[in-house]
């Protein structure tokens, strides 16, 4: 019947509850601000860059062709950076607890912008142990390539190092908190408009005027409780049942007062 | 403060208009009262029934207060409690309910004698009397014709107040027989499926609807022109 979207209406009962709103809102903020200090556990990020340049003893000048052999190199190298070939060999050599497979997950490798520049990343829940993680697979994957590809091409260019006061790339207190903010505002219009159109009671002039035949004579506003007693309008005001003969005395004396009260 | 105290239980809080004349709650009774006298036809004496859909949307609130503001005016007000069943006006004008409608209903005693001083100048009551067993027959007895022809002889305005128009039979009755009928609506808690059918059992009754009184209605900024005029 009346199922047009009235953006007027909509608004309204967003304003009524807005109360409601802020709350569902902040309640989400809040979470997201707990869980991402408490519950989530806070992941580090270590990189180092390896630089990939063909090494040739004998000629000093470089030519694009070079380079254009170094960018194809370094397609390999992103592959062969993840391989179990190389992370085996790191697990061996720092005594992890894990699986090459698992360590694959956690590594990430860019080449930055065609350059010859290969950034290694590795996450971990320790600083220590990622920038441990980081210089180790560098350093194993530059003395692998040699026999592997048998070229010494790598030099790393800069190792990870530990920091004084390491910053968790994950998770993003703000970022989390932003994201609990948008779900929470949503959440709370959901619901405002949900308990709107649950509620079929009449809440307005609009509502009975809706209702064919019927007019509205007017509103009584709830009375506060706390208000005062205010001084009466006319003198027979003692509640004290008066007899006839009294009120239709006091009905003379106030005579002027009743009817022009209003 | 003792003083203030024996008031205050002498005065029901229910009675805003008396209590706080220059509140905005009596301002709105007012209003009410206007736009009753526009839509009403124009008689010597007017008979209006105050009912609603089910109980507790605040008729006998609004009745009471409406009597009061009719009183202001000058005329002769009787204020009746139709309510047979749950009468609840000898207890907001605090008096005894000993003799009142049923015991009229029944031819014993006569109208003059019946009805009480409220106190206010103008208003007089009849309470509901014991309680029949048969309150839906009483009134359809042609007694109550002409009671009212008596009422219509000394009062300008006679105020029924009723039973709930979906509970019993009662208020349809008193609603043919009256000038008008008021509904009363709770804001927020009245369905608006018994609203409707509050206003088909009237139109059935071939009852006059004035309109409808909206009680418990939130104050917001919108109705400025409800806030005290006075301050």
């Amino acid at each position: 019947m009346e199922s047009t979207f009235n953006l007027n209406k909509f608004l309204k009962a967003m304003h009524k509850r807005k109360g409601l709103i802020i709350f569902v809102t902040l309640a989400f903020v809040v979470f997201a601000a707990v869980a991402s200090y408490t519950i989530m556990n806070p992941v580090y990020k270590a990189t180092t860059q390896i630089l990939v340049n063909q090494n040739t003893v004998n000629s000093q000048d470089v030519n694009s062709l070079d380079i254009n052999t170094n960018l194809q190199l370094i397609g390999t190298y992103n592959v062969i950076i993840k391989s179990p070939a190389i992370l085996k060999n790191v697990i061996e050599e720092l005594k992890l607890d894990e699986t090459a497979q698992s360590l694959t997950e956690r590594i990430t490798v860019t080449n930055i912008e065609s350059s010859q520049v290969v950034t290694v990343s590795v996450e971990d829940s320790s600083m220590e142990q990622a920038v441990l993680l980081a210089n180790t697979i560098a350093k194993v994957f530059q003395e692998e390539i040699q026999q592997m590809m048998k070229v010494d091409n790598v030099s790393i260019l800069a190792t990870a190092e530990m920091t004084a006061n390491p910053k968790p790339i994950r998770p993003d207190p703000i970022f989390n908190m932003a994201i609990g903010a948008v779900v929470g505002l949503v959440f709370g219009v959901g619901i405002t408009l949900i308990l709107d159109q649950l509620n079929t009671t009449v809440r307005s002039e609009e509502d009975i005027e809706e209702m064919a035949g019927l007019q509205v004579l007017g509103i009584v506003s709830p009375v506060d409780s706390n208000m005062k007693m205010e001084k009466p309008l006319n003198l027979s005001d003692r509640w004290e049942k008066d007899s006839y003969a009294d009120s239709e005395q006091d009905k003379k004396i106030n005579a002027t007062k009743i009817g022009g009260s209003y | 403060m003792r003083t203030a105290n024996k008031t205050k239980r002498l005065m029901p809080r229910k009675l805003v208009v008396r209590t706080n004349p220059h509140s905005i709650a009596a301002e709105q009774y007012r209003t009410i009262r206007t736009n009753i006298n526009f839509s009403i036809p124009d008689l010597t004496s007017k008979i209006i029934l105050f009912t609603s859909a089910s109980k507790e949307e605040g008729k006998s609130t609004t009745a009471a207060n409406m009597a009061i503001v009719f009183a202001e005016t000058g005329k002769r007000v009787l204020l009746i409690d139709a309510d047979m069943r749950r009468p609840t006006l000898f207890r907001t004008f605090q008096l005894g309910n000993n003799t009142g409608l049923s015991n009229l209903l029944l031819g014993k005693g006569n109208l003059k004698h019946s009805v009480k001083a409220s106190g206010i100048p103008n208003l007089d009551l009849l309470m509901s009397g014991q309680i029949p067993p048969n309150p839906a027959e009483l009134l359809e007895s042609d007694t109550l014709d002409e009671l009212m022809e008596e009422m219509r002889g000394l009062y300008d305005y006679v105020l029924f107040d009723s039973p709930p128009i979906l509970s019993v039979t009662d208020a349809k009755i008193l609603a043919n027989r009256c000038d008008g009928t008021v509904l009363v609506v709770n804001t927020g808690k009245s369905e608006k499926v018994s609203v409707e059918k509050a206003r088909d059992s009237l139109a059935t009754a071939k009852a006059f609807i004035l309109g409808v009184v909206l009680n418990n209605y939130p104050l917001t900024s919108e109705n400025y022109y409800y806030h005290n005029y006075n301050e």
